[in-house]
This record gives structure tokens, sequence and C-alpha cells, in this order.
């Protein structure tokens, strides 16, 4: 039994994890955890994924898109990915609804005005078997060939900056590489600019921020799509000049550390103070835990001990008026509880003065080093695709959108733990735009070809939904693009090897129509197949 | 007593170590057990066996984070019990929990992989995720605590833990198929 394995495998995690999960409850007695804000958060989540989360995808404004995503309140809405009986299958003729959502393939576009200049598109998905690492053939996405031919009428040369965007997170590139771009044949350079990732923090930084990203909790439907690239904000965004985050902040950096590890493991040390959370932001990296009750404030990490992974890097990052006065403690463990105080631990605290950017600056080569490098946290391939620079930009960016002013609201890293924002920059869902030139002769044509392997939507094996085994695949027209389209055309390659259960797109594989031409007027498209047997 | 004069004893042999382990951490393996079982009489025996199997495991080994280690046999100790009174009659915990665990499964396409690499695969996807949501994940589906009681622990409502938990077992389920490993 499967599930059986995990549970036993489950019981050899780290044991530090699985004592940092009880320490949680414990922290929580004496500590009031972040109160109101948690529970706004909560509220924010919790709602937030039931409208968008896991039953947003496709059949944009169709009822069992929509529908199967609002069903009753808070049990109700979260009971239901549980219930076999509710999940996705409301969805199904008038839509698909995928737990798990890809994101469509969108349309070719430029950065300036294409004025003269007309498009004809062709999207082909090959489902070809692709072999795996194990040597074993298995069709799980397919080769996605959108290819243009771009006229221009005009008599003079044009050229354009084109934009072609993708969706897909930094680790999801790690999987499937960058989109291959060629023009007239020839391999294209490209340059890549990430747009900012999903999330539910928009305009909280009191900031005058001229970005836009999506207020949602997660890219799970097409519809969020739409409403994120429509109004060129996202992409204007994203081709931008990165934030400046010259925001002075003080740093308290703890390094020498000492602790009696021999009887005390899970060693702790704790650094409080009082602040006005109104004027004051803590921010922190390689430091495990934080609690507050009322202004009193108390962060800790456990000792390092050279056995466990901790960050050798500790940083306390103030925003706003210092903390003053501090207090360091030694712990038994990471509970901090009041009577397990120890004597022994000791480290060397640093203050600062610098910069938030500065700050980054340091951190962003310290984590790929650490977490990525040395730890090979599975993360490793993303810098395949992220150069060191764009991550430490992206990074930048998230947290600008994040809410930087003491006293502005937070719906997002309460704790303020930097490493959460760098972890996220590579696991954040994103259009991501791959930048290149093309030069289209005076009454000529270029043919511009992206190449890209696209994973599927799909839902989770045993959810015991009807689109369990079925992987969806889907289709922009006109999103985002300020392209003339004068054609589009789907086409299915290698369609011998999938039946196709639900789709809007004309095609019917058992008369051999393979191609369909594609109503310009209609934004949207979508298909599911079903692999079969060999 | 702490842990290391607990364990010293066990490397004495001295019979107290059974009697300060229990009174330590007694309630927290008989939690641990009571999750898997649902039956009092079937906890307490696992319960048993594990002051049993850490009296014959100690010495030679010194466990590093010793109410984990102990909670470790605890739990193997009761699947496998789980698993034998199975073929009586069906039910307890243990059901649940693996219920909700084959979420988690990946195609089993994959690659096969020792359990000391899938333990530490769950390491990496475990940091992965918050705090919070790794707490909730680890008191459900280690510790075997109830929806209930992990939203009481860690003071939030059931919908929220709910949430977290299909959140988490659907992006373990992405994680292992990502890396292409079979379970």
């Amino acid at each position: 039994m499967r599930a059986e394995r995990l549970f036993r495998a489950l019981g050899l995690v780290d044991p530090a994890l699985v004592e940092e999960a009880l320490e949680t409850r414990r922290r929580a007695v004496p500590w009031r955890r972040w109160g109101a804000l948690a529970a706004c958060l909560a509220l924010a989540i919790g709602f937030g994924w039931l409208v968008t989360g896991g039953f947003g995808g496709y059949g944009g404004g169709m009822p069992g898109g929509a529908d199967s995503g609002s069903s009753g309140g808070d049990s109700a809405g979260t009971a239901t990915p549980l219930d076999p009986g509710g999940s996705g299958g409301s969805g199904v003729e008038e839509g698909i609804t995928f737990m798990s959502y890809a994101g469509p393939v969108m349309p070719l576009t430029t950065a300036e005005t294409a004025a003269g200049l007309t498009a004809e598109r062709t999207v082909t998905w090959d489902f070809a078997p692709g072999a795996y690492s194990d040597g074993e053939p298995r069709q799980w996405g397919a080769a996605v060939t959108d290819a243009y031919v771009l006229r221009n009428s005009t008599g003079e040369d044009v050229t354009v900056t084109a934009l072609y965007p993708f969706a897909g997170s930094f680790y999801d590139l790690s999987v499937t590489g960058l989109p291959e771009v060629t023009v007239d044949g020839e391999a294209a350079e490209t340059a890549l600019y990430p747009g900012s990732g999903s999330g539910g923090y928009q305009s909280a930084s009191g900031l005058n921020v001229p970005y836009y990203t999506a207020d949602l909790e997660r890219l799970d439907s097409w519809e969020e799509y739409k409403l994120m690239l429509e109004d060129g904000r996202y992409r204007d965004w994203a081709l931008g000049e990165a934030p400046a985050l010259d925001l002075p902040v003080t740093v308290y950096e703890f390094s020498d550390f000492a602790a009696p590890h021999e009887k005390w493991p899970a060693a702790t040390q704790s650094i409080s103070f009082r602040i006005d959370p109104e004027k004051t932001r803590i921010f922190t990296y390689g430091i495990e835990g934080c609690g507050r009750d009322g202004t009193a404030f108390c962060y800790s990490y456990f000792v390092p001990d050279g056995v466990r992974r901790s960050s050798d890097l500790k940083l306390l990052v103030v925003l706003g008026e210092d903390i003053g006065a501090y207090t360091l403690q030694g712990y038994q463990d990471g509970g901090c509880d009041r009577g397990e105080e120890i004597d022994g631990v000791s480290c060397t605290v640093t203050r600062s003065e610098t910069t938030l950017d500065a700050v980054l600056d340091r951190l962003c080569p310290h984590f790929k080093e650490m977490y990525v490098d040395e730890w090979a946290l599975g993360l490793g391939e993303s810098f395949d695709v992220l150069s060191s620079a764009l991550f430490r930009r992206t990074a930048g960016e998230l947290l600008y959108q994040y809410s930087l002013c003491p006293g502005a609201p937070v719906d997002h890293y309460i704790e303020g733990r930097l490493d959460d924002v760098l972890g996220d920059v590579l696991s954040q869902e994103r259009v991501i735009y791959l930048s290149f030139p093309v030069v289209v002769p005076a009454g000529g044509s270029a043919e511009v070809r992206c190449a890209c392997w696209k994973l599927p939507s799909f839902d989770y094996g045993c959810s015991e939904t009807e689109n369990v085994g079925l992987q969806g695949y889907d289709l922009a027209t006109r999103l985002g693009s300020g392209l003339t389209f004068t054609s589009q055309r789907a086409v299915l390659d290698h369609a011998e090897n999938v039946e196709v259960t639900q789709q809007n797109f004309g095609f019917d594989l058992e008369k051999g129509i393979t191609a369909v031409d594609l109503d310009l007027e209609q934004e949207y498209y979508y298909m599911a197949i079903r692999v079969k047997d060999p | 007593m702490e842990d290391g004069q607990i364990i010293e004893l066990y490397w004495n042999r001295d019979q107290r170590a059974i009697g300060e382990t229990d009174g330590k951490y007694g309630k927290l393996l008989h939690g641990i057990a009571w999750n898997v079982l649902r039956s009092r009489e079937d906890s307490e025996e696992c319960v048993n066996d594990t002051y049993l199997r850490a009296w014959e495991a100690i010495p030679p080994t010194r466990p590093g984070v010793f109410r984990v280690w102990l909670g470790q046999i605890t739990r193997n100790l009761s699947l496998d019990r789980w698993k034998s009174r199975r073929a009586e009659k069906r039910g307890g915990g243990a059901e649940v929990l693996l219920g909700e665990l084959e979420d988690c499964l990946p195609a089993p396409a994959g690659r096969a992989v020792e359990d000391g690499e899938l333990a530490e695969l769950l390491n990496v996807f475990l940091r992965r995720l918050s705090r919070e949501g790794r707490a909730m994940f680890l008191r459900r589906y280690w510790y075997g605590e109830s929806v209930a009681e992990v939203a009481e622990a860690l003071g939030c409502g059931e919908g929220k833990v709910k949430s977290s938990l299909f959140r988490s077992r659907k992006a373990l389920r992405e994680y292992l198929e990502k890396e292409g490993i079979a379970v």
C-alpha cells in the first residue's frame, strides 16, 4: 500500500521539523501570535482559495467554472475537494475545471505598436510520448510550437521587439526549460523579463506603487490570467525598471554562536524587545521563530550546531524606528517557554545601518549558495534559467509589492521572513516574457517560432473526480497582444496517441480532423485529452 | 528528568528509564498510538512495545531528539498493529490518515527510491512549506492529530486547517511528480 509507505517515510523526516511542529503549539501559549492580523490572513486565504483556488479552471464565465468553486461557506468549500462527488463534475459539460491549472498558451505581442504588421498564427500540440529519466516513455505534457508569420504591408522595413509570454514558475522552468525561439529559422537571442508573481498583497505597501499584480491568491484559472494581462500593466511592470529599495534599515547580525548542545540539542537563542508596530517593521533571515504579545516581540533561532541545517547568516532587519534595548536569552528548545531558560547560549550581535537594497544584495547570493547549492533543496535547476541578477531583481520586486511601511496592513509574510520571500521568487507562478528582435522586411514577412514543453492542467490521482487522468490544455487567442491577427489555426500532432474528451476547438480525431481554423472573435479555447493505452 | 539523563539510565541498564520515559512522554506516545489505532488496549500495547524497543536499542543507540525518536517507533508499531487488526475489522485512525495521504501519491510510473531518499525529499518539501503549513501537515500526518486538534493547537479554524492540508497534499503530489518519484 503506497500511502502506508508514505506514512512510514514521513516518520523518517528531520526530527527538527517534527519538533518544530509541536513547538508551534507550545509557542502559542505564552505568545499571542499576531492576533487579529493572523485571523485576517486566515480569512483572506480561506476566501481566496474558495473563489480562485483549486476550482478555478477552464470555461471562462461558464457555470461550471464558477459554481464549483464558490459553493457554500468555509467548511463546505474546503471540504469540497475532499468530496468525490463535489469536485469538478459540475464543470465538465460547460468547460473543464482542474485542480492544478497550468495556464494557457498565450499569443506573441510586441513592445512597440506594430503598425503595418499582421500576423498569422499556428499553434501545434505534439503528443508524441516523452522519454523520462528512468527511460520509460510516458506522455505527460505536450511539445507546443507557437508559430507566426508576420507580414509587413508597408514600404519600409519594420523592426519590433517581440515579446513571447508564457506561464510558470522558475522552478517549473527548471523542468521544462525556456521556450526556444527562432526567427526565420535562426535561433533568436532572447532576454528574460519575469512578471510579478501572483499574490494577495496588492497595494499594501502604502508606497506609490506603479506596479500591477493580480489581486489573487493563486493563478488557478484562465479568468485570472485574463484579469492580470488584459490591460497591459503587468507587462509594462515586467519590462520596466527595477524598483529601488533604498529604504534605510538597521541590521542586527548574529554570529559567534555557542550553546551547550550536548545537553540541549535544540538549544535556542532568543532576542526580545518592544516596538511600536505602527513605527517599526521587522524582517528576518535565518531566524526560525517569532512571536508577539502586544508590543513585545520575541525572535529566536536554533543555535547552529554544525549538524542541523541552519543558516549561518542570521539577520534581524529593522525598518522604521529602531528597536532600542533588547534582551538575549537562551532556552532549552524553540518553545522559548518560561522556566526553560538555560545558561551557556551566547552570540555576538553586530548593529549596522544600511539600506534594504544592500540587504538584498547580500542575501540573494547567500540564499542561492545555502539553500540551492549547499543544501540542494531541489531548487538548483531554477538557476539554470534564472541569472543571479534576475533573481535579485525579482526578489526586490516581490518585497516591493509587499507591505514595506510600518503600520501598513500586512496580509502576506506576516512573520517577515526574507527566507520565505526569496524562496517564493523561485516557486511563485508568474507570466514570463521572452524578448527578441524581429525585422520584417518591407512588403515581406518573417517567421517566428516559439517551441516549449507545456505541462498540463490536471486533477490529483486520488481526488476521484472524473477528470483524473485527463490532461488539460488551453489557448488564448489575443490576450495581451497588440498584433493584428488575420488567422489562427490549432493543430494536433501525434493525435493517434490520445483521445480528446472535451474541447471547444472543433477537432474530430475519428474523422481525421486534427487541424482547425479558429474564430478570431473567440478569445479562449480549451481541450482535455486522455492518453490511450499503448 | 532531562532527556540526556533518561538516556543515561538506559545506558546504565537502569529500569527506572522506562518509568521516566513514560512519565515524560507517555501521554504524547499514547496520543500518537490512539490517533492511528482508536483503541485504548492496542494503544497501550504499542506504547509498552515502544519502551521495550527503546530498552533494546539503547545502547548502542543514543537518540538525538528523544521524543521524536520514540514517536517514530510508536508510529511504526501502531501502523503494524493497525494492519494486523485491519484484517479483522476495518476502522481506526489510520484508515482516514492513509486515505488522505493517497492524495499525495504521484503517478506510479516514477523512479523507485529507498526510504531514506524519500524521507530526504520529504524534508525538502516540508521546508518549502510555511512554518504554519508545515506544522499543520506534520501534526496531522506525523502525530496523527485530528483536524480539530490541529486547529485548536494552532489557534485557528478547522476550515483553515482543512484548506491548508488539502493544498499541502496537492503540492506534495506535484512535487513528487516533478521529481519523478514513485512511492
